[in-house]
């Protein structure tokens, strides 16, 4: 069957709602909405449901399901459900001077622990191997991991980019004494950069027992609903791994929620290069849409106070939302930063509470038809124009802050804050506020495509167009390992990156290449 | 003599390390961690003035050499700074009074404070570049008469290479040469001098700079002060003979970055967006070299260049530059003793082939 007539079910459990969306090629069929629940199963049955019955259809009829979730980022952040984790680094007689977790936050020590062990090999840039595996410390360390009663374990070796199987022999060792061991190699997590890759190896790690909770969870309210269409997770970069790679990576998993956003309101729109605006209850996100796809941060990034050389997308975030407090007069009027936030439905004036915010205000405005508009009259108009001043002004700078050239930019608004806007924005060529932006998450999810990527060093001595051509087949070969259709499959990023202060031509070379997820069986 | 005692010190040091070190010298984040794991287990550095060193004291600056690729790779062994200290304390036949960066621009400024944190050795106040530059020889420790050498190099498989040069440039080839040999990362030690050298030879107080730079930074952001300003707050002090100014203030609007021979040459073009045309240019050579504005010099080797992120002024090095970035550019006075004539001769604009004499920012700036 053509991919264009499939309907494909795209989800989002996000931490407060569940959306889900059935689409058919391009067209949005149905969309819900509901809450998130502390089994995540039961809240996307009940979204599931509700968008098979609005759109009437059958379980059988959906050809894929695409879920995109931020409950492993979410947990990982809030120290919960992490489970203790053995880092096992293979790099001896170097490194020793910084050992694994060094600068982790105390309050994540505290759940993971301190079992940190460094055992005798590794390679250099070149991938000669500097020293022997020392496979009898390993087994020693697996031992010892093993009467801890710990089964994840991070494994990290010295340029593990250039030399994967060194991590792959010494899982080799660590198994043979304790097969119960659950490892996650750092050349699978990360690239170049021992600790931050270590670091993305041990987060993993720690998530690994709640990813198959979770991944089982959602796996099985699909099967109770009478859906047996293939599953597969988004990850960071707005492409789908399948539930296995999610189960077993996590980690990758972790910012889909914000690059679904952004996707989903490319889609909607139709627009590839624009800033997306997502105002919500209490933050508005803004994200910026380089070709369809999120621009990523080019620097080390922090996840739960742990740097990573993760790329994630590079978001803004400002406190400002629907929720937001209004305090003081006219002359003198501030916005929060606190928030009412899932509380707005009670505390809000419109809602008949008690708390000024800034959805009041817009209703005031006559921005927005919700709640008790009588309850919000005797606002003055000075006030409620001093009030919209703040909120245009903050949301331009934000704009600005995001752009990269002096030149005008779509915008696109999606989430519910975005009724708090009524002008024209200063820096901005046009606002969209594209039908659906409220499931924007699910359909970015529904929409998804497959990756392939490659970090690592290449020889230039080869040529550089030679070397170049080796690490885009690289590239190719792993998007079409990841289901990607072969003819749809292009390249859509490739940095490289001498290696200074060395005579040497070897050169780090990134690249990435997406394609359509191809016909499913 | 003062000590370090918090991770908020190093971090800040390390901050303003990346500053000193003019878009080159490598990220000190490996530094920054092995002192912050120092810290955690009880050891603190002792920094010294060089006015409180004895004059028969003896002193040698430590370093690390390769590409900042490899250090985040192979980081940094204990193990290896202890033999070395050893190793050196038995070539040199001495005991070891003091250590001394010679680069403090860059991860070299982390690494006299590992090692002088780990053995109890005091760390001198100053350094021999107040910034980074890519040779051995570009120190006013070399222009002064100080030999680099005699010089010992370990590696952390335990190959240790002792060299003994006739110049300091022979040094600087000899030594790039072995550290290509063992995989390109060794640690050594260099330029060996007596108290009284330090106190003539040095540039002083830039381990205090470092700490002051990432200080005034950080605190501006804590009060939502323009972190810029703060950190122009203690640059630009005349009246202790130190000049700053922001020189342009726009976004990266393109990025240019290739190697020869082992170099990482470069050029950035800055924007401000209210012309087509690029208005502010910055060549790489490692590092930030020259600095013009509509093809006019501002800022000349050996004074400095920071580019710095435009919202929290964190100092990005050559390699975190990416098109699209929003950055302010900061012109930085050299030291006094980096710019007399026979250190213009070492590295002035001219050793790095610009065909240009050296001005001093404040005097190029104060004409526009």
């Amino acid at each position: 069957m053509s991919s264009a007539l499939r309907f494909n079910l795209g989800v989002d459990v996000g931490g407060t709602n569940t959306d889900a969306v059935i689409m058919r090629g391009d067209q949005i069929v149905a969309a819900a909405k509901r809450s998130t629940t502390a089994d995540v199963g039961d809240g996307l049955i009940a979204a599931v449901q509700a968008v098979l019955q609005a759109a009437k259809m059958s379980p059988a009829s959906l050809a894929t399901v695409m879920i995109g979730t931020t409950q492993f980022i979410n947990a990982f952040v809030q120290r919960r459900d992490l489970t203790p984790v053995a880092a096992v680094r293979v790099a001896l007689p170097k490194t020793d001077g910084i050992p694994p977790m060094v600068g982790w936050p105390e309050d994540l020590i505290h759940v993971v622990g301190r079992h940190g062990y460094l055992v005798g090999g590794g390679s250099f840039y070149d991938g000669r191997e500097y020293a022997p595996l020392d496979t009898a410390a390993l087994e020693q360390a697996g031992r010892d991991i093993r009467a801890k009663g710990i089964r994840a374990v991070a494994l990290t070796s010295g340029f593990a980019p250039v030399r994967p199987d060194i991590e792959k022999r010494a899982a080799q060792a660590i198994l043979s004494v304790h097969p119960e061991a659950d490892i996650t190699l750092s050349g699978e997590v990360g690239g170049l950069g021992l600790i931050d890759r270590e670091n993305a190896a041990l987060i993993n790690s720690s998530l690994r027992a709640l990813s198959g909770k979770v991944v089982t969870s959602l796996r099985d309210a699909l099967g109770r609903v009478g859906i047996r269409a293939p599953l597969y997770f988004s990850q960071n970069d707005g492409t789908l791994v399948s539930t296995e790679y999610a189960t077993r990576f996590p980690i990758v998993t972790c910012s889909a929620g914000p690059t679904n956003s952004i996707r989903g309101a490319a889609f909607l729109t139709g627009i590839q290069d624009a800033i997306v605006m997502d105002i919500g209850g209490t933050t508005t996100d803004l994200g910026f849409l380089v070709r369809g796809f999120p621009r990523e941060t080019a620097t080390a990034h922090l996840i739960g106070g742990v740097r990573t050389n993760f790329r994630m997308p590079d978001v803004l975030s400002i406190a400002l939302g629907g929720g937001t407090r209004v305090r003081g007069v006219a002359e003198d009027v501030r916005l929060g930063p606190d928030s009412v936030g899932f509380e707005l439905a009670t505390r809000a004036l419109v809602f008949g509470g008690k708390d000024l915010t800034t959805t009041d205000v817009a209703v005031r405005a006559g921005q927005a038809a919700i709640g008790d508009p009588g309850r919000v009259k005797s606002l003055g108009g000075d006030i409620v124009n001093a009030v919209l001043d703040r909120i245009h002004g903050q949301i331009e700078e934000a704009i600005d802050r995001m752009k990269t050239s002096s030149r005008p930019v779509p915008v696109i608004l999606v989430g519910g804050g975005n009724i708090l806007l009524s002008r024209p924005l200063r820096g901005t060529s046009q606002v969209h506020r594209p039908a659906h932006a409220d499931v924007a998450n699910a359909v970015g999810a529904a929409i998804s495509m497959v990756s392939g990527r490659v970090d690592r060093l290449f020889d230039f001595a080869i040529g550089r167009e030679q070397a170049l051509e080796q690490a885009k087949q690289e590239a190719r070969a792993a998007a079409l390992a990841a289901g990607a259709e072969e003819g749809s499959i292009e390249i859509v990023e490739l940095t490289e990156l001498p290696m200074t202060h060395m005579r040497t031509t070897a050169v780090q070379v990134k690249v990435r290449a997406v394609g359509k997820l191809g016909g499913v069986s | 003599m003062y000590t370090i005692t918090s991770e908020i010190d190093v971090r800040d040091m390390a901050r303003g390390a990346v500053l000193l070190g003019s878009g080159g010298g490598g990220d000190p984040y490996v530094g920054e961690l092995y002192l912050r794991n120092q810290l955690a287990e009880g050891r603190s550095p002792q920094i010294l003035k060089a006015s409180e060193l004895r004059d028969d004291a003896f002193v040698v600056s430590i370093a690390g050499v390769g590409a900042p690729t490899v250090i985040i790779e192979h980081l940094v062994s204990t193990h290896t700074l202890l033999r070395l200290l050893e190793a050196s304390e038995s070539f040199y036949g001495r005991k070891i009074d003091a250590l001394i960066s010679a680069e403090i621009g860059g991860v070299n400024s982390m690494f006299p404070l590992a090692l002088g944190t780990l053995a109890g050795i005091p760390i001198v106040d100053g350094d021999g570049m107040g910034r980074a530059f890519p040779h051995l020889e570009m120190t006013t420790f070399g222009v002064y008469g100080c030999a680099a050498t005699p010089s010992v190099l370990m590696d952390d498989s335990g190959n240790v290479v002792h060299v003994h040069t006739t110049t300091n440039r022979i040094a600087e080839d000899v030594v790039r040469s072995v550290c290509t040999a063992l995989g390109s990362q060794i640690f050594g030690s260099f330029y060996p001098m007596s108290g009284h050298q330090v106190k003539q030879l040095t540039v002083h107080e830039t381990v205090t700079h470092t700490l002051e730079i990432g200080r005034r930074i950080r605190r501006a952001r804590e009060s939502n002060i323009d972190p810029v300003e703060g950190v122009l707050g203690f640059l630009n002090a005349p009246s202790e003979g130190r000049y700053a100014r922001e020189l342009f203030n726009g976004r990266i609007v393109d990025v240019l970055h290739e190697t020869r021979d082992g170099w990482h040459w470069g050029r950035v073009l800055i924007s401000s967006g209210a012309q087509e045309e690029p208005e502010f240019c910055v060549e790489i050579q490692n590092e930030y070299l020259v600095a013009r504005h509509h093809g006019r010099t501002v800022t000349i080797v050996p004074d400095l260049i920071a580019i710095l992120d435009a919202e929290s002024a964190e100092p990005l090095t050559a390699e975190m530059l990416a098109y699209g970035q929003r950055v302010r550019v900061v012109g930085y006075s050299a030291a006094p003793i980096m710019r007399r004539p026979e250190c213009l001769k070492v590295f002035g604009p001219r050793l790095f082939g610009i065909d240009e004499d050296f001005r001093p920012v404040e005097q190029m700036v104060e004409s526009l």
